[in-house]
């Protein structure tokens, strides 16, 4: 059953301060499905991606005082938490430093790759808009969405300058805003 | 600065993102307190971020809410002391070591029986595990489909559990002598309109129903509050579906230990911070 009473985020934080099994429900109810698809986006593995999302819920309930509601949504902290956990725990089973130890193409392949099991995977019937992007937008927007690379490892590893890498970067996420308004 | 340049370098969104050193990030957090359009823009970028999620949004399995919520619960128990665990005691084997003086095996020519009989014995060994084998992978489909069976049960079980938690809250809760009720009743001249609170001061809980109130008209929400010393506190916004289920109580998930009177009021989708057009209200 969806909530019958909502709140916005300035009242889910006094809601989650409170530490009840509501306020648990209230979070869960709202934003497990959101936060599990980011990590089901970095780690294919179901039962990989489900120790994440409970570490990620663990990691909000006991960091919501480090919250600080002038530096952003709270939605944006949860699922950086989200991708960050996830991302960890990918480096961690030593995936990800194969692909940056590997050269670019390497990464360019490795990234189109993976697309095309996203694609796959997202039978579901939601349309990925990252795959509408063009290659040299997508293979950005996923290292720096799902692999976790600075803006400075992208450079590094794709071998182009880093101020293409940051326009290229707000030019896909300009493409994606524009994606979801219409 | 020029802002137009500054947005178009992409940096707002490496920052979002978090994708920026600590130096970078400390630099463009100045920046945003200076500049008003940046923080506009990294907001629409938290929004668009947002967007991102919601469609590649996938719902986990059901039994996760319980499980999350138990691994929630044992780890604030585990910061008291674990039990320590006993060193393991330690050999102390003075003896000399025995020496096996080591001696090449001997070789001696197999009969043509005992070469024979390792034949059969390599026949019957492989058939007999091509049968274990085909039967493990019977007895493996079987495990999975009891462990899917079990799981199925599990979540249902946990469900039914769960509803007779409600139920029997809700009893204690009509039960309980401590529970106020009340009527929040028309501000508006000339409408009939009653919502109703049940409050328990001491739990700090409540449970809201409405009775009698029309459907907000479109773009618009009703919402709930507590007035507290004066001031109005938000309780959360109301969903059309109680109130389309006229006189379902529903559990308001805030815990309210104070107050002077509930109120609720119709407001913009969403809710407001302050109340505007108030409909019902009932004093403690």
């Amino acid at each position: 059953m969806p909530p019958v009473l909502t709140y916005s985020e300035e009242e889910l934080i006094a809601l989650l301060r409170q530490q009840s099994r509501e306020a648990f429900n209230y979070l869960y109810a709202n934003y497990s499905a959101g936060l599990y698809g980011v990590i089901r986006k970095v780690i294919s593995d179901e039962q990989t991606a489900q120790d994440v999302l409970q570490d990620v819920f663990v990691k909000i309930w006991n960091n919501i005082e480090q919250y600080n509601p002038g530096k952003g949504r709270m939605y944006t902290w949860m699922i950086n938490i989200a991708r960050n956990a996830a991302i960890d725990k990918l480096r961690s089973k030593g995936e990800i430093m194969k692909s940056k130890i590997h050269g670019g193409e390497e990464v360019v392949y490795n990234a189109q790759k993976d697309m095309k099991t996203e694609v796959a995977t997202d039978t579901i019937g939601l349309k990925d808009a990252v795959a509408e992007l063009k290659p040299e937008y997508q293979v950005i927007v996923n290292l720096a969405y799902y692999k976790g690379f600075t803006m400075d490892e992208i450079a590094k590893t794709l071998e182009i300058p880093l101020g293409t890498v940051k326009t290229r970067m707000r030019h896909a996420m300009q493409l994606l805003r524009q994606y979801y308004k219409k | 600065m020029n802002i137009q340049e500054y947005i178009e370098s992409g940096i707002l969104e490496a920052y979002v993102l978090g994708a920026l050193t600590e130096q970078e990030r400390a630099s463009v957090e100045a920046d945003m307190a200076l500049y008003p359009e940046l923080t506009r823009e990294v907001e629409a970028i938290e929004e668009g971020m947002r967007l991102h999620a919601d469609s590649t949004a996938v719902t986990p399995p059901a039994f996760m809410q319980e499980q999350i919520w138990n691994a929630i619960q044992s780890q604030t128990k585990e910061e008291e002391p674990t039990n320590r665990v006993a060193p393991l005691p330690v050999s102390r084997e003075t003896e000399e070591p025995k020496v096996i003086a080591f001696e090449p095996p001997k070789q001696l020519p197999k009969p043509a029986w005992q070469r024979a009989a390792v034949w059969a014995a390599v026949v019957v060994s492989v058939g007999t595990n091509f049968i274990l084998l085909s039967q493990r992978n019977k007895t493996n489909q079987e495990y999975k489909a009891l462990a899917a069976k079990v799981d199925s049960m599990n979540s249902s079980q946990s469900q039914m559990l769960a509803k007779v938690e409600a139920y029997d809250h809700e009893r204690a809760m009509l039960a309980d002598t401590a529970m106020k009720t009340v009527i929040m009743r028309s501000a508006q001249a000339g409408k009939q309109m009653t919502g109703m609170i049940f409050w328990s001061k001491a739990k700090g809980e409540s449970y809201v129903a409405i009775h009698n109130m029309p459907m907000p008209p479109q773009g618009k929400q009703y919402q709930l509050w507590v007035i507290q010393d004066g001031k109005p506190v938000s309780m959360g916004v109301i969903d059309n579906q109680l109130v389309a289920n006229a006189g379902t109580m529903y559990k308001v998930p805030m815990t309210i230990t104070a107050g002077q009177a509930f109120a609720i009021s119709l407001e913009k989708e969403g809710g407001n911070p302050t109340p505007t057009e108030v409909m019902v209200v009932g004093a403690i």
